[in-house]
């Protein structure tokens, strides 16, 4: 069984250097640091999972690079974890409830590095030792 | 105060007293029938027909009235109301001469009814109207008295038989004129006190809604600057807390031992957390002056006549070292001397360093930054102009908002805390000036900020009269 590869997308370059540590013992990692920067990655090599920051270059940018993942076919079935400050749960909630992305797992920062771990294991898997 | 007239607190007043008016002459109509009937059997013959012909009379123009009164309902325009008062008095003034002439002239016991009518004038119409009532009355009677003594008119009197007295007659007439008159004067006097008394009444009523409405719109302020408050206190913790729980999970990465603190990872780990811990301390420090502008601190330090060449010029000296790194050419273009009668320096340094560190910032290479200095009338203005990445138009009005950075400002500098422009803003407004920034995207910004060169805040006047002796009143104006 191949690597998998996970793609995380977060714009604050020293929390995307301390979880890519953390997945890199299991997967590949590539990073990206926003919504158009993500969509170069994906279109490049199709990730087996996308871990994407709510607020990036603007609040809920996050939010539009899901929505816009889940509307083509061939992101649509790529397993999403969306990273949260529960700040913005609560900002966004009418939001969210209008438009529900409905992503994989919603998980709040900070985040504890085991639980991403067993997260994404739960996801896509973990590669054999 | 809402301005209310006499008329138009009166006018529903009037109405009102109008329709009470009608109802009363429904009572004046039975009681002349019922006289009318009685009479004759109990031995006054001379009120049958005549006073049922008047009471029919009286009842067809109190119909009439009546329709006309219900009409105006909605209307209650006081001139209208007024002639339709005064039309009624003169009618029921004839319907009493009338009567009185059928019931013995001025002999008549039924002369007690023209201090009634005279009443209930002046009541229903103004003092000068009821006056007029009055004289009418008295003319009338003399007209009656004269055309019966001339034998003009018939003598009718009551009892039947009794003679007409001249002497009993005059004096009754005097007496009359006196009473009417006396009557409408003591009458308008209480009318014009209770008057006065109910304008107090509704003067005192529209000030105390007018109040009320003023309570009610500072509460709803209040709640709005709680909101605000709570709103920007939340804005502060979430910017606190994301790189809290950055500098955390690399803490945890390690502590795990996902990596080791050692290895060169690892240490680059480090570095990146503690520029995380620098721009979180950069915040709170930002955060921390920001609260401290705008508790208006009474141990602020201000003073007088700073001169804003020398605070420039200070400040681009300052900054050379920066502007040198980052290969922008920094421009000074004063013309004139701008002396500020009042200004807190640390504050006003505080704020064109965040301006021109911005210009320098966010300018592009080998650009200028050109700090421009101007007198115009009574203002300093202050252009900062940097030809950099510019701001998106969906920001230009976003900008002096706390924490708000334009995606292209993050990514040509990560470092900022969005409180910069804010601090600025502040700045320039305790100073009684105004900031304000034009800006296309690829070409630069330009920052204005006029600072008026008197202005002296209140609490700062008072202070400084009190801390300097009161020298401060003759240097006030002074210009450079």
């Amino acid at each position: 069984m191949a690597t998998k590869t996970v793609l995380l997308v977060d714009d604050d370059q020293v929390f995307v250097a301390a979880v890519s540590a953390v997945l890199e013992s299991r997967y590949r990692v590539q990073t990206a640091a926003n919504g158009t920067q993500a969509f170069e990655k994906i279109l490049q090599s199709p990730p087996d999972l996308i871990i994407l920051d709510v607020m990036m270059d603007y609040m809920s940018e996050g939010f539009d690079v899901a929505k816009k993942l889940r509307r083509d076919p061939e992101t649509k079935a790529i397993p999403l974890i969306m990273l949260t400050g529960v700040d913005e749960r609560y900002n966004f909630r009418e939001e969210v409830e209008e438009s529900w992305v409905p992503c994989d797992r919603f998980l709040e920062k900070p985040i504890e590095p085991e639980s991403l771990l067993a997260e994404v294991e739960a996801l896509i898997g973990s590669p054999p030792s | 105060m809402i301005a209310r007239s006499f008329q138009q607190i009166f006018a529903p007043e009037l109405h009102g007293r109008l329709v009470w008016f009608n109802r009363l002459r429904w009572c004046a109509v039975a009681g002349l029938t019922l006289a009318s009937l009685a009479g004759p059997p109990l031995g006054f013959p001379s009120v049958w027909p005549s006073l049922f012909v008047v009471a029919s009379v009286v009842a067809a123009y109190n119909l009439l009235f009546l329709l006309v009164v219900r009409a105006q309902r909605l209307e209650h325009d006081p001139s209208t109301l007024c002639a339709i008062a005064f039309c009624q008095m003169v009618l029921d003034l004839a319907a009493l001469m009338v009567t009185i002439h059928f019931t013995g002239g001025l002999q008549s016991p039924l002369m007690v009814f023209f201090a009634f009518h005279m009443v209930i004038g002046t009541i229903m119409i103004t003092a000068r109207w009821a006056y007029l009532l009055a004289g009418a009355a008295s003319l009338g009677a003399l007209l009656l008295l004269t055309a019966e003594a001339r034998g003009v008119l018939g003598f009718h009197p009551l009892v039947p038989d009794s003679a007409f007295d001249i002497t009993i007659s005059r004096l009754n007439l005097l007496a009359l004129i006196f009473g009417v008159f006396g009557i409408v004067y003591l009458a308008d006097s209480v009318v014009r006190r209770l008057k006065r008394r109910s304008i107090e009444l509704y003067e005192a009523t529209d000030a105390l809604s007018e109040r009320t409405e003023e309570l009610h719109r500072l509460l709803k302020e209040m709640k709005g600057v709680e909101r605000r408050k709570s709103l920007y206190m939340r804005m502060s913790a979430h910017q606190l807390r994301s790189p809290l729980g950055t500098i955390r999970t690399v803490l945890r990465v390690l502590d795990k031992g996902f990596v080791d603190p050692a290895t060169d990872q690892g240490r680059k780990m480090l570095a990146g957390a503690v520029d995380v811990t620098d721009s979180l301390l950069s915040v709170i420090n930002d955060l921390l002056a920001l609260a401290k502008m705008r508790e208006g601190r009474k141990h602020a330090p201000w003073s007088r006549d700073v001169n804003l060449n020398q605070l420039l010029g200070d400040l681009l000296d300052s900054l050379a070292p920066d502007a040198e790194k980052r290969h922008v050419a920094l421009v000074p273009d004063f013309k004139g001397v701008a002396v500020l009668g009042w200004g807190i320096p640390p504050d006003l340094v505080h704020a064109f360093e965040n301006l021109i560190y911005n210009g320098i910032k966010y300018n592009l290479p080998d650009r200028s930054l050109t700090v421009e200095l101007r007198i115009a009338d009574e203002f300093a203005v202050i252009r900062v102009i940097d030809q950099g990445i510019g701001i998106p138009e969906d920001y230009l009005d976003q900008v002096f908002m706390e924490f708000v950075r334009a995606p292209n400002a993050k990514h040509h500098e990560s470092e900022g805390t969005g409180l910069g422009l804010a601090i600025v803003k502040e700045v320039v407004e305790s100073h009684g000036g105004t900031v304000s920034v034009e800006s296309r995207t690829g070409e630069g910004s330009t920052f204005t900020v006029r600072l008026t060169l008197n202005h002296i805040p209140s609490e700062a006047e008072r202070l400084l009269q009190t801390g300097n002796g009161g020298g401060y009143g003759a240097e006030t104006g002074r210009r450079v």
